[in-house]
C-alpha cells in the first residue's frame, strides 16, 4: 500500500512539474522546476525505505512495527541537503525571473525567444551612447540581486 | 510598503507576541541541532520568517530604522543589505574557521568534538559540541542571504 | 593514511572566496587577495600533483571530519583528478588575473571575486570527491556561482541566458538526485569505491545490478548537460555570449571538463565493474553487450552529432563569441569520441589510449578555448564588439593579441608543434587501433570543419583592412583618449608590442589597442600551449597514468579499502547496510552518553 501511495504521489508531482515547466510563463516554469526538485526529494526519502514489509528494514513511519528502531538516517541527511540547495536555487531562479521581467519587459518565453540576441556590440553601443567616458564600463555595473547565489556556499557547507 | 492599508491593531499585537516566540524557537533549534532535529539552516529560516513578518506588518522602513544599524554604503549595498551581506560573509568565515580549527588539532577538516559538563545546578548535564560553531556559521549565512533577498526584492 | 595535501586546494579556494567576500569594502585588497588566492591554489594543486606522483599507490585519500569509509565523505586524489585539477588551476589563475582588469570596477566591488572562487571551489570538490552525493553538492556549488556569473552583466541578454542556463541545470540537478537516490536504493551505498566493489560482486552483497543501467543513463544525461554535448547543448551559445570573457573561459575550459571527468570516473571506474550484460532486441541480435559497450554507441552518436553540427553551427555564426561557443560544442565531440570508442573496445590497451586521448584533448581544449575566449574578450574590451562584420585587421592594431589567438586557433586545428596536434593524433590513433573507420571518418570531418571555422574567424577578424570600429578604436588609442569601454587607463603604448608593429600604415604607429595585461594573460596561455606541445612527453605520461588510474577499479577500491574492508557490511544484504548504519549510530550514542 505504501508503495502505491508513494508511487502515485511521485507520479503526480512529476506530472504537475512537467506540465508547469512546459508553460510559456517564466514564473510557472520556475514553479515547475521547484516542484520537480521536491518530487526528487520525495523519491530520495522513498529510496531509504526498505518497502519490504519487514519491520526491521522499513521505516517506522511506514510500519510502526515493534522492531523498527530507526529509519535510514542517511537519506534524510541527503534530503536535508537537497532541500537546502533546492531552496537556494529556487530563490535565485525567482529573483532571476524578476530581473528578466525588468530587463525584457515580459515573462512570456515565446516573446523572450523572439527578441534577438543583442550581443556585445549593441551593449557597448549603448554604453558609448550615454557616456563615452573612459570609465563607462559597458553595462556591467548595474548588477543586482545576487544574494541568492550566495546560498551556494551554504549548500556546500552542509 | 504602501501605507494606504494600515495593518489592524490585532495583527500588530499578535506579531509583537509571536516574533519573540519564533526567535526563541529558532535559538532552541540552533542549540540542539548538532544531534537532534534542528540546526543552523532551519534556525536561520525561522529567524528570517520572524523578520519577514515584521517587514510585512510594520513595513520595510520601520524595521530598517529600528532593528538594523544603517551603515553607510553605495547603491545596492547601502543600509541593511550591507549588514546582511556582512552577516553572510561572517557566517561563512565562521563555518569555514570551525572546520579549519579542527586541523590545528591534527585531525581532518571539519572533525567535531563534544564536551559534557556534569553537575550543573537545576540543569544537570550540559553538552558543548564544537558543531555548534559550524551551525552558528550556517545560521548567519542563511539569515544574511535570505534577508538580503527580502530586502532587495522588497525594495523594488 | 590521511593526508592534508588532498584537501589543500579546496580549502585555499574556499578561503579565498570568503576573504574576497569579507574585503569587499577594500577593492584593492580584494583584487590582490583574489589573485594571490588563485596563485596559492596553483601552488596547492602543484603540491598535490607531486604528492600523488610520489605516492606508491598513486592515490591519496582524505577522510573529511574523520569519518571512515563508506559512511563519511572521502576525498580521493589520483592521477585522473590531479590532471584535471592542474588544468583547472592554470586556467583559473590566468582568468583571475584577467578578471581584475576586465571586469568593471562596480562589478568587482560586488561579489565577482567571491563568486569566481566559489566556482573554483565547486570544480575542485567535484574533481576530488569520492562520494556520489557529494559530487552532486559540489556540482551545485559550481553551478550556483556560474548562474550568477552568467547573469553578471545583468542586461536583457544576460538575464535571459542565465534563466535558460539555470532552469536547464536545475532540471538536471533534479534528475541527478533521482539517479543518486536510485543508486543508493540499488547498491546500498553512495561511496564510489564501495559502490564499485559491490557492483563487482553483486551476489555477495545481495544486490541486483540491473537498475544501475537505467540509473547510469539518467546520470549520463546530467553529465553531458554539464559538458554541453549535442542533444543537451542548447544553453551553450547564449550562456557563453552573455558571461564576461574570463568567466566564459573558465566555463568552457574547466566547468565543461568536470562533466567529462564525471563520465570517465563514474562510468569507467565505478559502473564498469558491474557484470551486466544487455542485449538490444532488434539492434544487436548477436552477443550480449557489456555495461560500457552498451553506452559506447550512445556516446558515439552524441559525439558525432556534436562534432559535425557544432562545427557547422560555428561556421555560420555572425560573432566571435558565438563562433567559439559552437566550436566548444564541436570540440566536446572530439573529447567524447575517443571515450565512445574506448567504451566499445574490448582490448584494455585501446581503452587506455582512448581515455588518454580524451584527457589530452580536454587539456588542449581547456587551454586553447580559454585562450581564444580571453583573446576575443580583450578585443571586445578595446573595440566594443565581437561581430565579425565590425572586426577586421586586428593583426595591424593588436599584433601580440593576434599572435596569441593564432596559436590557440592552430592548436584547436591541430598543427604540429602545438598540443592540439598530439591531441588530434591520439584521437585518430584511438580510432585506428580500435579498427573503427566510422569514428575515423567523423574525426576527419570534424577536423575539416574546425579548419573551416577557424579560418573564417581569422580571415574576418584579424586579416584584411580594419573595420570602422577597429579604426575608431585605434585612432582613439593613438590620440591617447581612451574610448575603450572597460579600460580605465589610457597608457596603452606598450614597449613590447611596439616591436611588432609594421611600418607603413598610419595605424601601425599605434602599437596595440588591446590592454597589455589582458594580452599578457592570453599570451601566457599561448606559451603554455607551445611548451606542452614541444615537450609533450610529461603531458602524455600524465594522461596515460590518469587513464590507467581511471580503469583500475581495483586499486581505486583498495585506496579507500582500509575503512571498507574491516567492516561488518560484508555479511549484510542489500538493505542490511542500512541496519549497520543504525547499529553504528546506536553505538555512537552509547559512547557519547
Amino acid at each position: 500500500m505504501a508503495e502505491l501511495v508513494l508511487a502515485l504521489a511521485l507520479g503526480t508531482l512529476f506530472a504537475i512539474g512537467t506540465f508547469l515547466v512546459l508553460r510559456r510563463d517564466i514564473v510557472r516554469v520556475v514553479w515547475g522546476v521547484a516542484i520537480i526538485s521536491q518530487a526528487a526529494n520525495l523519491f530520495l526519502v522513498t529510496m531509504g525505505f526498505g518497502l519490504t514489509g519487514d519491520p526491521a528494514a522499513d521505516a517506522p513511519v511506514l510500519t510502526a512495527g515493534e522492531g523498527a528502531m530507526y529509519a535510514d538516517p542517511l537519506v534524510q541527511a541527503l534530503v536535508l541537503t537537497a532541500i537546502v540547495i533546492g531552496f537556494g536555487t529556487t530563490a535565485f531562479a525567482l529573483v532571476l525571473s524578476y530581473r528578466v521581467y525588468e530587463e525584457n519587459g515580459t515573462i512570456d518565453l515565446v516573446d523572450l525567444a523572439s527578441s534577438p540576441f543583442e550581443g556585445p556590440a549593441a551593449r557597448a553601443g549603448e554604453a558609448r551612447a550615454d557616456g563615452g567616458e573612459p570609465t563607462a564600463d559597458d553595462g556591467r555595473s548595474e548588477v543586482a540581486d545576487r544574494p541568492a547565489a550566495d546560498d551556494a556556499a551554504d549548500g556546500g557547507d552542509h | 510598503m504602501s501605507e494606504d492599508r494600515e495593518p489592524t491593531v490585532i495583527v500588530k499585537t499578535v506579531t509583537r507576541t509571536v516574533v519573540p516566540l519564533i526567535a526563541l524557537t529558532a535559538i532552541a533549534l540552533l542549540i540542539k541541532g548538532h544531534n537532534l532535529p534542528g540546526g543552523g539552516f532551519i534556525a536561520g529560516v525561522l529567524t528570517t520568517t520572524a523578520f519577514a513578518l515584521l517587514y510585512v506588518i510594520y513595513g520595510l522602513d520601520t524595521v530598517r530604522r529600528d532593528l538594523v544599524t544603517n551603515a553607510g554604503g553605495v547603491g545596492l549595498l547601502s543600509g541593511p543589505t550591507q549588514s546582511y551581506t556582512r552577516a553572510f560573509a561572517g557566517g561563512l568565515a565562521l563555518a569555514f574557521g570551525s572546520g579549519v580549527a579542527a586541523m590545528l588539532f591534527d585531525v581532518p577538516f571539519l572533525t567535531q568534538a563534544v564536551v559534557f559538563v556534569d553537575g550543573i545546578p537545576l540543569y544537570g548535564e550540559l553538552e558543548f559540541a564544537s558543531a555548534l560553531a559550524f551551525d552558528l556559521g550556517v545560521y548567519f549565512v542563511v539569515v544574511g542571504s535570505l534577508l538580503t533577498i527580502i530586502a532587495v526584492v522588497g525594495k523594488e | 593514511m590521511t593526508s592534508t595535501v588532498v584537501i589543500a586546494p579546496l580549502l585555499v579556494a574556499l578561503g579565498t572566496a570568503i576573504l574576497a567576500l569579507l574585503t569587499r569594502r577594500v577593492p584593492r585588497l580584494q583584487r590582490a587577495l583574489s589573485v594571490a588566492g588563485a596563485g596559492a591554489y596553483v601552488v596547492g594543486v602543484a603540491v598535490l600533483v607531486r604528492a600523488v606522483r610520489l605516492d606508491p599507490d598513486g592515490r591519496l585519500v582524505y577522510r573529511v571530519s574523520n569519518w571512515d569509509g563508506p559512511f563519511g565523505i572521502v576525498l580521493i586524489a589520483d592521477p585522473l583528478s590531479t590532471l584535471m585539477l592542474a588544468l583547472a588551476a592554470v586556467v583559473s589563475l590566468v582568468a583571475a588575473v584577467y578578471s581584475v582588469r576586465f571586469v568593471g570596477r562596480e562589478g568587482q566591488r560586488l561579489s565577482y571575486h567571491a563568486l569566481y572562487h566559489l566556482m573554483v571551489v565547486g570544480v575542485t570538490g567535484a574533481l576530488l570527491t569520492g562520494d556520489v552525493f557529494n559530487l552532486f553538492v559540489w556540482f551545485e556549488v559550481m553551478l550556483m556561482s556560474s548562474y550568477v556569473l552568467v547573469a553578471f552583466a545583468s542586461d536583457s541578454d544576460a538575464t535571459r541566458a542565465a534563466l535558460q542556463y539555470a532552469v536547464l541545470n536545475l532540471l538536471g540537478s533534479a534528475v541527478m538526485l533521482l539517479a543518486i537516490g536510485g543508486l543508493y536504493a540499488t547498491t546500498g551505498t553512495l561511496n564510489m569505491a564501495d559502490m564499485a566493489r559491490r557492483l563487482a560482486d553483486p551476489t555477495a552483497f545481495g544486490i541486483d545490478p540491473a537498475p544501475v543501467l537505467g540509473l547510469s543513463a539518467l546520470l549520463l544525461v546530467v553529465f553531458l548537460l554539464k559538458a554541453g554535448v549535442m542533444p543537451f547543448q542548447f544553453w551553450v551559445p547564449d550562456a557563453y555570449r552573455a558571461a564576461p570573457a574570463p568567466v566564459t573561459a573558465v566555463l568552457a575550459g574547466v566547468v565543461k571538463k568536470v562533466g567529462v571527468y564525471a563520465v570517465v570516473r563514474l562510468y569507467f571506474t565505478v559502473f564498469a565493474a558491474a557484470p551486466l550484460t544487455v542485449s538490444l532486441p532488434g539492434i544487436s541480435g548477436g552477443p550480449e553487450l557489456g555495461f560500457l559497450a552498451f553506452f559506447g554507441p550512445v556516446l558515439f552518436l552524441m559525439a558525432t552529432a556534436s562534432a559535425i553540427l557544432g562545427g557547422l553551427g560555428a561556421i555560420d555564426q555572425p560573432d566571435m563569441e558565438g563562433l567559439l561557443a559552437y566550436s566548444s560544442i564541436a570540440q566536446i565531440g572530439f573529447i567524447m569520441l575517443p571515450l565512445a570508442v574506448a567504451a566499445t573496445a574490448a582490448a584494455p590497451a585501446v581503452r587506455t589510449v582512448g581515455i588518454a586521448a580524451a584527457l589530452v584533448y580536454s587539456v588542449n581544449h581547456g587551454l586553447a578555448k580559454s585562450l581564444l575566449f580571453l583573446a576575443v574578450g580583450a578585443a571586445e574590451d578595446a573595440i566594443g564588439s565581437t561581430r565579425l562584420s565590425d572586426l577586421g585587421g586586428l593583426t595591424e592594431v593588436a599584433p601580440v593579441l593576434s599572435g596569441a589567438f593564432l596559436i590557440g586557433a592552430l592548436s584547436l586545428v591541430g598543427i604540429p608543434p602545438l598540443t592540439g596536434f598530439f591531441a588530434k593524433l591520439l584521437v585518430f590513433d584511438t580510432a585506428v587501433r580500435a579498427g573503427a573507420p566510422l569514428a575515423l571518418a567523423v574525426a576527419l570531418a570534424g577536423a575539416i570543419l574546425t579548419i573551416a571555422y577557424v579560418t573564417r574567424a581569422w580571415n574576418n577578424a584579424f586579416w584584411g583592412s580594419p573595420g570602422s570600429r577597429v579604426h575608431a578604436a585605434a585612432t582613439a588609442a593613438r590620440t591617447g583618449r581612451d574610448d575603450g569601454p572597460a579600460v580605465a587607463d589610457g597608457g596603452h603604448a606598450d614597449a613590447a608590442d611596439d616591436a611588432h608593429g609594421t611600418a607603413g600604415d598610419d595605424l601601425a604607429t599605434v602599437a596595440s589597442i588591446a590592454d597589455p595585461v589582458l594580452v599578457g594573460c592570453t599570451l601566457s596561455l599561448a606559451v603554455l600551449l607551445v611548451a606542452l606541445g614541444i615537450g609533450f612527453d610529461p603531458l602524455y605520461a600524465a594522461a596515460t597514468d590518469a587513464a590507467a588510474a581511471a580503469l583500475d577499479t581495483e586499486a581505486y577500491v583498495r585506496a579507500v579499502d582500509p575503512a571498507i574492508a574491516g567492516d561488518a557490511i560484508a555479511d549484510g544484504g542489500g538493505t542490511g547496510g542500512d541496519q549497520d548504519v543504525a547499529e553504528q549510530l546506536r553505538a555512537l550514542r552509547g559512547d557519547g552518553r
